[in-house]
């Protein structure tokens, strides 16, 4: 009797002590959270793909002379779909044929994006480069802007008379060449978009980690006479490789969720990935095979990040010691210096100025295509415009329909980044606290996860939990929810690198003056990791700004502006959608640079108080 | 054979001037130290002749070799310059076995396999780490970093060997025990060695010559003893011995050209010499703990601030007039606080500084006026 109390007390004490750390609080409730985001809505899922809609089952009884009715459970979607029961071909071309095209096409744009941003990050980092300050400010900019830029750009160029719907493009129109059907629509131009435009990510990437890595190790290698190529070959990429792997992988996830970039150059010359199929499945109603695509993206996203695990988990990881790292000598590029700087200024010119000039000049165009007649009138018109294809009650800057969307966004932004930048820190902090323990690996893996899961699928699948939990269908907290878990991934990700970067006697030293959790977080960890902090604000912030896919199921056209856009995109009025997408960049940029500038200010200031 | 040179060198980062106009001659198997606080200079010195670090100007010579000169424009890569180079923090590739670190260098030099494996294992036991041959470095613990760091860079057995505080990173029990193995390694290897440090006893005991560094500048280049009996000048005198020297700062007359009056401690003391010109009548003097003898008759009375036995020796702070001064004294004793203490200022090694240029003007012996 005595025994059992004084065990009872015992565990009684042990709980009271791990709860006493806020870390561990913090632990168990991400995870738990984290759990129900995730767990419920793959079971939402799971069920909607084997219940059988109204649609599917009318097609069903048709094709096969069944007797289901709506609500059923059938196995029909996957048989269908992945097994060929109605044929082969349509198995093929509606399922196996975009899978493969998702992998050749994630392939290639997660290689080029690697090998272009990653060399621009080593000439950055590691070599005597002109321009490094322009160059590193505007490689960023394809990240920043919507992704279907590049992808518009691209289709404004080279579409010309031969090709699809026969529109002129700017290089027939100036030179009279046509390029042939697969330079305009297909893969090759999808994966260079999307190389083009995931490329600035692997360069933050493998710039932080070059950066942070100690110069020391390839001096050393240099005194021992390693050439510069078996020093990269033998010791940089190596040491690098765990987290360069990771890059290739957060690229190739990213390019299995893209919609955008194969919706605008994929689908016209017949190229349909998973993402686009899914979309088109779901449109045209049969949600039970377009719930089925979703589960198979999620799936492969399981396995891409099962795969980062055992990759990164096979070695240690390379914890750089940081000596005299401040002391980096640069490569010398000598002749090579010049022509390099300039050819990396004038494909970023390319891939980065000349959007934002191609927009403001389409937005200004009378008719589509012809530069010679321009006009402001679609910014500034006060009054309605009805003229060649254009009809619209007042210009951009007057328009109360694109203000109130371009206000949802901003709501939206701001909410989604306030709570998925905290939360990144919490996490951030519990898990680098509970480094070794199984629990934390669980909470850290399952704020990944949703970064796996495409934006089209991730809308999919909330779509299918609003179907189940009423009170959530079309309002503004869904899709706060919907963007903070989507998001949580980079914020987690950031939070983490910046707890870890922090040693454990800093927080020590204020426990041991008493000071209470709250002020520690505030006064002592995040003053410090400040700037690391801020980008997982700042990220999650940007990248709301500017989606599309994964609001497009979940809300109607008039709530944020990137609906607006595609709304206006959809209708051929490609002076207002320009417009709109120019404005989407400059407020994506003004907000990043405003950021940068009183960051940096204040920690200038802060620090003599 | 290699002696190095280095010649008017300087090194700018912006407008910080990291090392200012260094003329510098290490001869064959010198064990030179770079000595100094943090930020003179001296790990930058080491890395421009090493060559991860380019001179704003000068010119640097290894052996009969013009590695860098910034008139001529040469600038001979690290690689081809024939070093060795231990860093801080060790630089061992983490992916890689200990083996793979020590063999890399040699693989460089295109050397046959077996070849290889017969130099590595020789380092192997050089440095006794051959139980871990075929461990990552994360697995060893930091004085096993060490050796092999040591080790890899002997295995190519090059002619000049560069070190940048390859010690500070380990604990004084080892630090003491690396510090016998690199001196004895010096002995065997027959190679000139740099070596960087901030800890004036590391460089004591381990060179043959100290080059003593001060933002920037040159301050004394000689043998440890010589820094240390005859400092160049105040910071060289402040900087090398533990407890530090006593300085003094007081007023000096000129009697003779071998006599000057100080007015000290409420005494008059004369500070005699073989040849004394005062430059100025503010001066220094200088007084190594060692040469304030504590005995009942001595002719300076003080108490005892507070003493600190360490076993062999004790170093007892004495109070006079003001001033704190540090003694040593063999054996264990301990003064009650505030105990009365009579001392001598003994010895022929007595300094005096100028305290306006803080040049050393004499070196002399002390007696007290009646």
């Amino acid at each position: 009797m005595k025994k059992t109390n004084f065990n009872a007390k015992k565990t009684a004490n042990l709980l009271k002590s791990y709860f006493s750390k806020p870390s561990n609080v913090l632990l168990i409730f991400f995870a738990v959270a984290l759990l129900l985001c995730t767990v419920y809505p793959i079971y939402a899922l799971l069920s909607s793909s084997v219940q059988m809609d109204a649609m599917d089952s009318l097609m069903y009884n048709q094709l096969f002379g069944s007797a289901l009715k709506k609500g059923d459970l059938s196995f029909n979607n996957y048989a269908m779909l992945l097994f060929g029961k109605y044929s082969r071909a349509y198995s093929v071309s509606f399922f196996w044929r975009p899978l493969w095209n998702s992998l050749r096409l994630s392939v290639y744009s997660s290689l080029i994006a690697v090998v272009f941003g990653g060399s621009v990050a080593w000439f950055i980092t590691r070599s005597n480069i002109k321009c490094k300050k322009f160059i590193s400010a505007v490689f960023v900019f394809p990240y920043i802007m919507p992704s279907w830029t590049l992808a518009l750009v691209w289709k404004n160029v080279f579409a010309n008379s031969q090709v699809g719907t026969g529109v002129v493009g700017m290089l027939e129109s100036l030179t009279g060449i046509c390029v042939p059907q697969w330079f305009v629509y297909g893969i090759f131009p999808c994966s260079i978009v999307m190389g083009l435009h995931y490329a600035p990510f692997a360069y933050i990437l493998i710039g932080g980690i070059l950066r942070n890595m100690e110069a020391n190790l390839e001096e050393a290698a240099v005194i021992l006479k390693a050439s510069r190529f078996k020093i990269l070959r033998r010791i940089t990429l190596p040491i690098v490789m765990p987290a360069l792997f990771s890059t290739v992988l957060l690229v190739f996830s990213s390019s299995m969720a893209s919609y955008a970039v194969p919706l605008f150059i994929g689908s016209p010359g017949n190229f349909y990935v998973m993402s686009t199929m899914l979309s088109s499945l779901y449109n045209s109603s049969y949600s039970g095979q377009a719930y089925i695509m979703t589960l198979v993206l999620v799936l492969l996203g399981v396995g891409l990040l099962g795969l980062n695990q055992w990759f990164t988990g096979r070695r240690k990881s390379f914890t750089t010691v940081t000596g005299k790292s401040g002391q980096v000598s640069y490569v010398k590029l000598g002749k090579a210096n010049w022509p390099i700087t300039i050819l990396m200024i004038v494909v970023l010119t390319m891939v980065a100025i000349f959007p934002i000039i191609s927009f403001a000049l389409e937005s200004m165009c009378r008719i589509q295509g012809d530069y010679s007649d321009l006009t402001l009138n679609y910014w500034f018109s006060r009054t309605e415009i009805n003229e060649y294809n254009v009809r619209v009650e007042s210009g951009i800057l007057f328009n109360p329909t694109i203000w109130k969307a371009l206000w949802g966004s901003i709501k939206l932004s701001v909410v989604v980044a306030l709570i998925v930048g905290t939360c990144g820190i919490l996490i951030g902090y519990a898990v680098v606290h509970n480094r070794n323990s199984k629990l934390a690996h669980l909470v850290s893996n399952l704020a990944f996860f949703p970064y796996l899961v495409p934006s089209m699928a991730f809308g999919a699948i909330f779509l299918a939990v609003s179907s189940k939990l009423t009170f959530l269908r079309g309002t503004f907290s869904l899709l706060v929810i919907v963007g903070a878990i989507k998001y949580l991934p980079f914020a987690s990700r950031s939070g983490t690198n910046s707890m870890m970067q922090l040693s454990g006697e800093i927080e020590e030293a204020a426990i041991i003056v008493n000071t209470p959790w709250i002020k520690r977080m505030t006064r002592v960890l995040f003053p410090i990791q400040k700037s690391g902090f801020i980008s997982g604000y700042l990220l999650p912030f940007v990248s709301c700004m500017r989606e599309l896919s994964l609001f497009i199921l979940l809300t109607s056209s008039g709530t944020l502006i990137t609906t607006l856009l595609s709304y206006w995109d959809e209708r051929g009025v490609t002076q207002i959608s320009n417009g709109i997408n120019l404005l989407i960049i400059a407020i994506v940029l003004l907000v990043n640079f405003v950021t940068n500038k009183l960051t940096g200010a204040s920690i200038d200031k802060g620090v003599g108080g | 054979m290699p002696s190095i040179i280095l010649e008017h060198v300087t090194k700018r980062f912006d407008k910080f001037c990291a090392v200012n106009d260094l003329n510098l001659e290490i001869n064959d198997r010198d064990f030179i130290t770079l000595l100094g606080p943090s930020g003179c200079g001296k790990t930058t010195t080491l890395r421009m002749i090493a060559g991860l670090e380019t001179p704003t100007t000068g010119r640097i010579t290894i052996g009969d070799k013009v590695v860098f000169d910034s008139e001529a424009g040469v600038n001979i890569q690290p690689a081809k310059r024939d070093i060795g180079f231990l860093f801080q923090n060790y630089a061992l590739w983490p992916h890689m076995t200990v083996y793979q670190n020590i063999a890399f260098g040699l693989e460089n030099l295109k050397w046959k396999k077996d070849k290889i494996r017969e130099r590595v294992v020789e380092m192997l036991k050089l440095l006794k780490i051959e139980e871990f041959e075929k461990r990552y470095p994360s697995e060893l613990s930091g004085g096993q970093q060490q050796r092999v760091a040591i080790a890899r860079t002997l295995a190519t057995a090059p002619k000049v060997l560069f070190m940048d505080e390859p010690l500070s990173n380990l604990d004084a029990k080892l630090r003491g025990e690396m510090r016998t193995e690199l001196k004895r390694l010096h002995a065997d290897t027959d190679s000139t060695v740099v070596y960087v440090t901030h800890d004036q006893l590391e460089a004591m005991t381990l060179a043959t010559k100290i080059c003593l560094m001060n933002k920037g500048v040159l301050q004394q280049y000689a043998s440890p003893l010589t820094v240390y009996n005859d400092p160049a000048n105040l910071f060289c005198a402040d900087f090398v011995g533990s407890p530090t020297m006593n300085l003094i700062e007081t007023t000096a007359t000129q009697i003779d050209d071998q006599t000057v009056k100080l007015p000290l401690f409420g005494k008059t003391l004369n500070f005699c010499s073989n040849g004394v010109k005062l430059r100025g009548e503010h001066v220094y003097v200088g007084i190594r703990p060692e040469f304030l003898r504590i005995s009942a008759d001595g002719a300076l009375e003080g108490t005892a601030y507070s003493t600190l036995p360490a076993g062999m020796e004790t170093t007892v702070k004495i109070s006079i007039d003001g001033m704190i001064l540090s003694s040593i004294m063999f054996g264990a004793i301990d003064y009650e606080t505030d105990q009365t203490l009579n001392f001598d200022i003994v010895g022929d090694n007595v300094l005096l500084f100028d305290a306006e240029s803080t040049e050393q003007i004499a070196k002399g012996y002390i007696t007290v006026q009646e």
